[in-house]
């Protein structure tokens, strides 16, 4: 068990290396250069190459890369070149409402797709199994921003029920928090249902036709025991997966949400840092949404053992 | 005991099961999704085509006296804000989605054909390829579009290499884990042992096995790079204003969406129509082939 | 009263290619402490049979009518709930993969403990303690610490025993054993059988045992019922069986075995059955084993045979069956099969 977390545990380090890589080069190798754009339309190349110099642009790669990499391992993400505030600070203002949303989307997620793709599978072939299939691939076909201005326009403006947009800390009461937060979850949640309810479909129906389940059903088990004991356990490891790989959909979509519902969290930031070409902001973002992934996917290979006695490698 | 096994063929069956239909009309009877997906996407393909048939107005001429009109005889889906008849720039928006989705989906094909039979059938390549694709999959593709954006000027062309992009560990690592699987099978390791050259292995035997999943995975990519190609546009990192995409339109009205929703209303709903199409077309497919291997993820 | 009587049991199947009568017609009856066994090669009807009478086929694409009476009520005609209260407590069933059978996710001793907790309401204590004890009965070593393992800890034939301790844990009164042993070796086989034998015996449990093995009826069962494409085309005492197959496709299935002559020679040359079970799809009108009968005649291939008497407590659907062999030659070959 220890040697099996040891293991995966090591197994990140690799892919945060190539994401650092990746995430770093990505704009050493621009075909723009930051500098001409920073300096404007009017810069003359005495400008341009004092900026660079500036910013450290003239050196190798390697040197640079290895800086850049030290100074995060320091908790250094280095200084937004619009604002010229240390991006570390940029996010800590950024980082709640997006912590909220993804958090409170994820469980609100979980809870919905999970009982509505075991019902499918319960009912598979039936009218309500068509019902919820229909349901996830509308989800994966209309857009977060769709959803969002739809729900928007119904609940907040037509309806007046909750507020059009916006974000209240969580500091200023639960309620208030909670209530800013309802729509733009629901709109961020709807393609993540529509995923893990149709994966929790497929393994669960999958999972019925074990023997073990009609050995359930043999001794007298109803069939909601039935299913959420003996079947629901068995299908958990595909399904966490499938919720661990959609979590990036949920980074992509706080993006989108963020705009659409004007919550001030990192999407924004994201946002703002493209509007301004502000590359140091916008290396560092993908890098902290890229790690958050990859940390919940370790999560999610730690949790297997939880679910699955036979996983012990 | 009574003789009654004879007895039971003189009561009724249980069930009444009607015979399947034949030919191109029970196909589609009995493959729905294809059908309603496949046809709604063949109209707004022919949409695209005829879009300058289609269109009442030139989708880029401004007309700022016109600004943000209601829906009406004249401008069927109303005006944006410099003017643009809306109707005629979402019959156009049409080429932009259509045009980013296919290109996509090709590309991320070939691209990740060419690096899943490399990562499958060289094992010192296989190592690295794949940390690579782990890397890039631990990255939001919206995230990770938006980046490469960030660095390319907005064009339609950047846009489908900067989804490509993002895309290609999905269909790469569909594709190595066929290779490898087949590779497993029987017939294709008495091919490699009777000396069968691996060319001709790929192309006899690897290649049909790769196919039909990555059909589905394709038009399951071209799905999404629709939506990613609107997200980008509607965020301001996609095409230039001035195209006339559906994401474009909708980052037009973005601004005025509380008092003049039906500028984001167009070009949303043929947005989700066509997505849905590919979509409906692509769960259709999987289950006509049954590929297990491709995943919606 | 018998405890099980089956009459005029049809279970049909709605398959793309028409409806699948995979039990049509089945009349059979069990009396408390008998070991009913049927017999017959597979797709013919025997497993989808134990689950009707558990009222465990999949809902939706099979319906099932006649009627299945056991200890008088009719199984067919109840609710799913009533019948949750009879399945694991009074009717039981013994599954044919151990491997596969028990979920893999849960401990053996969770598994036996569930039935318990169900249908006896014990305690948490209570529970615990009488599934050790059923574990003990089964026969297997160091219960106490098996009680905590997951079945992929376990040997096939443990979980075997597994699957019987959670079977007989409510002192069922009937039995269904579905190929309880072939997917075991054959020498857990026989610890198995004489364990099954041994329990049931002490309880007076009626047991239907379905098999495609004559050596485990022969070991098992006093009565045989021999299926065919969904139907029952003989029946007998299994000491009338063994001596006096009346049915080609019973005779068919008695050769195609292996097995000891007396003196232990070399077994006899097996013969198999040519072709192939038929579709149930097709609707019934001649013989269903004419295509594949030595004996079969133009009658055969018009009408189906009635199921009729041809001799004494022994029944048969055939217009040619087989001939009543002369007592002393029988004899002899009786005695090496029963041995098989």
């Amino acid at each position: 068990m220890l040697r099996y977390m040891v293991r995966r545990i090591l197994a990140t380090i690799p892919v945060m290396v190539v994401v650092a890589i990746f995430v770093f080069s990505l704009l050493y190798f621009a075909p723009g250069d930051p500098a001409a754009i920073i300096a404007g339309d009017q810069a003359t190349a005495e400008d341009i190459a004092l900026i660079r110099e500036s910013l450290g642009l003239d050196r190798p790669f390697l040197v640079r890369f290895g800086e850049w990499s030290w100074n995060i391992l320091n908790g250094d993400l280095g200084t937004s070149i619009f604002t010229g505030l240390p991006i570390t600070h940029l996010i800590a203002q950024r980082i709640e409402p997006t912590l909220s949303l993804t958090v409170l989307t994820l469980v609100f997620a979980i809870l919905v797709a999970v009982p509505l793709g075991v019902l499918a599978a319960w009912k598979a072939g039936t009218w309500v199994d068509s019902a919820v299939m229909i349901f996830a691939v509308l989800g994966f076909s209309v857009p977060i921003f769709v959803v969002g201005y739809i729900l928007a326009w119904l609940m907040a403006l037509q309806l007046g029920w909750l507020p059009v947009q916006g974000y209240r800390s969580i500091g200023d009461g639960l309620w208030p928090w909670f209530r800013s937060l309802i729509l733009p979850s629901i709109s961020l949640g709807c393609v993540y249902i529509a995923l893990i309810a149709r994966i929790t479909r497929s393994t669960v129906v999958e999972v019925l036709r074990q023997d073990y389940i009609r050995t359930a059903r043999a001794k007298g088990l109803a069939q909601m025991p039935t299913l959420f004991i003996h079947g629901l356990r068995n299908a958990a490891v595909p399904i966490v997966t499938v919720i661990g790989i959609g979590f990036a959909m949920l980074i992509s979509g706080t993006v989108v949400t963020e705009s659409v519902f004007a919550l001030p969290g990192l999407g924004r930031l994201t946002i703002d840092a493209i509007l301004h070409r502000d590359y140091p902001v916008i290396q560092a973002l993908v890098l902290i949404f890229s790690f958050a992934y990859v940390l919940v996917n370790l999560a999610v290979d730690l949790a297997y053992t939880l679910f699955d006695p036979r996983i012990r490698y | 005991m009574p003789a009654t096994t004879l007895a039971a063929t003189e009561r009724p069956d249980l069930f009444v099961v009607r015979r399947r239909r034949s030919g191109v009309l029970g196909f589609l009877i009995g493959n729905p999704r294809i059908t309603i997906g496949g046809g709604m996407l063949a109209l707004v393909v022919l949409m695209a085509i005829c879009a300058p048939l289609l269109a009442t107005h030139d989708p880029l001429s401004l007309a700022p006296w016109l600004r943000a009109r209601f829906p009406s005889a004249e401008h069927w889906f109303g005006t944006d804000m410099l003017g643009r008849d809306i109707y005629s720039r979402v019959i156009y928006g049409a080429r932009v989605s259509l045009t980013v989705g296919i290109s996509v989906a090709v590309l991320t094909s070939v691209v990740g054909l060419f690096i899943g039979l490399i990562a499958g059938y060289l094992r010192w390549a296989d190592g690295i390829l794949m940390r690579v694709m782990d890397g890039l999959m631990a990255i939001p593709s919206i995230l990770l579009a938006v980046a490469l954006m960030a660095l390319t000027r907005g064009s339609m062309v950047n846009v489908i290499i900067a989804v490509t992009i993002a895309d290609i560990p999905r269909m790469c690592r569909l594709v190595r884990g066929v290779v490898l699987s087949a590779r497993e099978q029987p017939y294709v390791e008495a091919a490699v042992a009777t000396g069968t050259r691996t060319h001709v292995i790929i192309r006899r035997h690897i290649l049909p096995n790769t196919l039909a999943p990555m059909i589905v995975q394709a038009t399951y990519i071209c799905a999404s790079a629709m939506i990613v190609e609107a997200i980008l546009s509607f965020i301001g990192a996609g095409t230039p204003p001035t195209t006339p995409s559906w994401g474009n339109i909708m980052a037009e009205g973005r601004a005025l969406w509380q008092i003049k929703p039906f500028i984001v209303f167009f070009p949303a709903v043929f947005l989700s129509v066509t997505v849905l199409a590919v979509n409906l077309l692509g769960d259709g497919l999987r289950d006509l082939l049954d590929p297990r291997a491709a995943t919606r993820t | 009263m018998s405890l099980l009587e089956i009459e005029g049991l049809r279970v049909q199947f709605r398959t793309a290619t028409g409806v699948s009568r995979a039990v049509d017609g089945l009349s059979l009856s069990v009396d408390a402490g008998q070991v009913l066994a049927i017999v017959g090669e597979s797709g013919c009807g025997k497993s989808v049979t134990a689950m009707a009478i558990l009222g465990l086929l999949p809902e939706g694409i099979s319906r099932a009518d006649g009627t299945i009476r056991f200890e008088g009520r009719d199984l067919l005609a109840l609710t799913d709930r009533e019948m949750q209260k009879i399945r694991g407590k009074a009717v039981s069933m013994v599954f044919q993969e151990p491997m596969t059978s028990l979920n893999p996710v849960l401990t053996v001793g969770r598994q036996i403990g569930e039935t318990l907790r169900l249908h006896e309401g014990l305690g948490r204590r209570a529970t615990e303690a009488r599934a050790l004890e059923m574990l003990r009965l089964v026969g297997i070593p160091e219960p106490e610490r098996r009680l905590k393992q997951y079945p992929h800890e376990l040997s096939g034939g443990m979980r075997q025993r597994v699957m019987i301790a959670m079977a007989l844990a409510c002192n069922p009164r009937l039995l269904i054993a579905d190929e309880p042993t072939t997917a075991l070796d054959v020498t857990v086989q026989a610890q198995i059988l004489d364990l099954m034998r041994d329990l049931i015996g002490r309880t007076g449990t009626g047991m239907v045992l379905i098999t495609h093995d004559f050596g485990v009826v022969a070991e098992m069962a006093q009565r045989v019922v021999v299926m065919y494409a969904g139907r029952k085309v003989e029946e007998a005492p299994v000491r009338d069986l063994f001596a006096a197959p009346r049915h080609p496709y019973t005779r068919a299935l008695l050769d195609s075995m292996p097995r000891l002559t007396e003196g232990g020679e070399a077994p006899e040359e097996l013969t198999e059955i040519p072709g192939v079970v038929p579709a149930l799809t097709e609707p019934v009108r001649a013989c269903t084993f004419e295509p594949r009968c030595p004996r079969a005649s133009d009658q055969c291939r018009t009408l189906y045979p009635p199921f009729r008497e041809c001799g004494d407590d022994h029944m048969v659907a055939c217009w040619n069956p087989e001939p009543q062999p002369d007592a002393a030659v029988a004899e002899p070959r009786r005695q090496g099969e029963m041995k098989a």
